[in-house]
């Protein structure tokens, strides 16, 4: 079954009153346990296809299916709780909130979708486990390396059991030994079943991927 | 984890949430001032022309208590007729008068008020004892005039009445004995005055055969009853003016009503200044973590939660600087009170600022609706970022 299904996806900016089509009629198809890395060089609508796949952009035409359910025909409401329960997003910048520790940071989507206290703290030690911070879990995000930033960012976008991870540029900030780190995780990740979809500069990280889909000028190549 | 997260992020920049809670701490006490100043001198008055429970003033036609140098006359056959009424339970007269006092080798200006211990209102007895119905030698003394003329109760002091400023002559001299010390509830701070009985006291003012005083002071049954002796009096003694303390507090209040127009429009201000100071914060501290509300959005906190967090971090500023700005209020209240009630001629025992519970209920919650309203509109600005492209701003 297709996790995610996009269809001749356009999304055109307006920059300097200047229209600026970002993407050209991508279309996507992810499958349950796929890993899929989107490569291209700078500008060519990664990002942007995956802010649109992930339901935090609006396509200016198209249409983005997950687990068969279309956003464009979801409320702000109902897209956001499909975020926080099917998604789950990896930022290059980490995105941590530097006035939590790290186990706070892994509770707080699982707060945030009701789930009991002492459920969500197991949860939120055994992610941190599964990513090797269990040592570091009092530690507030702005104590943490960028490495150990970016695990506690990996084990938030896992806290709700998202049915695909969405990741942008996760080893953009880290060091070549750090990223390596990082490579292993999805790796792992991707072992243990998890669908991924990995925006890359990363040849290394493209490398991991079952599929990779190269973009230029917004249109996918090949 | 505290549902509150939002909350700390106040402590992210320590200086400037101090800042803030001083500057609300500072618009809040100003608030509660204005708030004490309002309806306090009026309902300290009240106190004040009730502290001995007498509910009515007789006083000479057109004027109020202690308002002018006329007087009522003659006065005992109106204060027999008063006390006949069945619903009066203690009718006495009072007369301010110019006195002075022997003293080493010069004349101390004083005020003499002549009493009825029978019916008086207009002082607490401290130390000694009353004057008794007969004791034309007895003296009664305000703690000013003790300390002025070092009297304590036995003491004799030389009065003298009647005093010719021009000529330095003198009317009437009398030597009186100290009964009693009493705190006069009309005196401002700086009043000496003295009391003895009130014939005694018309003889210092005038000569004989002068049944006068300045003012009866009445006490009706209760207060329900205070309004129907009122009407009865007014009826049976068209000669004279009769107030009860609901018409007196209410000459009063109109003669101080730019009072209560200045504290509304300070509050007001200080209201304003706090709404402006929390939103400004608030503005700010959202505007620099939009980044941050985006993510959180992008990972599905709902709009709700984003509003709640702000509002939030606004009530907290509110509340700290709310709280810490009724300490600072209530000190400046004190403060300001010492200054104005030294004013002369202003009774001692006014006060400007009476804190009072519903004003004090009504200033907190007016202060923290406003203060957390003030975070609406950066709330709203936190929850409408647009996720994507506040993350494309955030990006290297």
């Amino acid at each position: 079954m297709s996790v995610l299904v996009a269809r001749d996806l356009t999304r055109t900016y307006t920059l300097h009153g200047q229209p600026v089509e970002a993407l050209r009629g991508v279309s996507l198809d992810v499958a349950r346990g796929d890993y899929v890395a989107i490569t291209g060089p700078s500008g060519c609508g990664k990002s942007t296809l995956l802010q649109l796949v992930g339901g935090i952009d609006v396509p200016t035409s198209g249409t983005v299916s997950v687990l068969g359910t279309r956003l464009d025909q979801l409320d702000d409401r109902e897209l956001t709780r499909l975020r926080l329960r099917r998604i789950g997003f990896v930022f290059q910048r980490f995105h941590l909130l530097p006035v939590l520790t790290a186990l706070e940071n892994v509770e707080l989507p699982m707060a945030e979708a009701g789930m009991p206290r002492r459920e969500r703290l197991e949860r939120a030690h055994e992610l941190l486990r599964y990513v090797g911070l269990e040592r570091r879990e009092r530690h507030r995000a702005t104590q943490l390396s960028g490495g150990e930033m970016q695990r506690v960012a990996i084990a938030r976008a896992l806290a709700n059991r998202p049915a695909i991870i969405l990741a942008d540029e996760p080893t953009g900030e880290l060091d070549a030994a750090t990223g390596q780190e990082i490579l292993a995780l999805f790796r792992r990740l991707h072992a243990d079943g998890t669908t991924l979809v990995v925006v890359t500069h990363d040849d290394r990280l493209a490398a991991e991927a079952g599929r990779v889909v190269r973009l230029l000028d917004g249109r996918v190549l090949g | 984890m505290s549902p509150l997260w939002g909350l700390r992020n106040l402590a992210r920049h320590p200086l400037r949430t101090v800042l803030a809670v001083l500057g609300i701490t500072v618009a809040s006490a100003l608030l509660l001032d204005m708030v004490l100043l309002a309806g306090g001198l009026e309902r300290s008055f009240e106190r004040l022309v009730l502290s001995r429970g007498y509910q009515i003033r007789v006083t000479p036609k057109g004027t109020l208590p202690f308002d002018t140098e006329a007087t009522i006359g003659p006065v005992t056959p109106l204060v027999t007729a008063i006390r006949r009424d069945p619903d009066v339970v203690a009718a006495g007269p009072i007369l301010a008068v110019a006195l002075h006092a022997r003293h080493a080798d010069s004349l101390l200006p004083l005020v003499g008020y002549g009493v009825d211990p029978a019916g008086q209102g207009s002082y607490d007895l401290l130390e000694g004892s009353d004057l008794a119905a007969a004791d034309s030698a007895g003296l009664l003394v305000g703690r000013t005039a003790a300390e002025a003329l070092g009297l304590s109760v036995g003491d004799s002091v030389r009065l003298v009445g009647r005093l010719d400023p021009q000529v330095a002559t003198t009317g009437v001299q009398r030597t009186m004995v100290v009964r009693g010390v009493v705190r006069w509830l009309y005196d401002d701070r700086t009043m000496r005055s003295v009391g003895t009985l009130l014939p005694v006291m018309q003889r210092f003012a005038w000569p004989a055969g002068n049944d006068r005083a300045s003012l009866l002071m009445v006490r009706a049954r209760d207060d329900v009853l205070a309004a129907s002796v009122v009407a009865r009096l007014r009826e049976a003694h068209p000669e004279v003016g009769v107030n009860s303390v609901t018409d007196l507090v209410g000459q009063f209040r109109e003669r101080i009503s730019y009072f209560r127009q200045v504290s509304v429009i300070l509050g007001t201000i200080s209201l304003a200044v706090t709404v402006l100071l929390i939103a400004t914060i608030l503005t700010i501290t959202v505007n620099e973590r939009l980044g941050e509300i985006a993510t959180l959005r992008a990972l599905g906190v709902a709009r709700r939660t984003v509003v709640t967090q702000v509002l939030v971090e606004g009530a907290a500023l509110t509340l700290a600087g709310g709280a810490l700005g009724v300490l600072l209020g209530l000190g400046t209240a004190r403060y300001l009170d010492t200054i104005l009630t030294a004013f002369p001629g202003l009774p001692a025992s006014i006060s400007f600022f009476v804190p009072q519970r519903q004003g004090l209920v009504t200033a907190a919650a007016l202060l923290l609706v406003t203060g957390t309203l003030a975070g609406v509109w950066p709330a709203w600005i936190a929850a409408r970022a647009p996720i994507a492209a506040t993350l494309r701003g955030e990006a290297p």
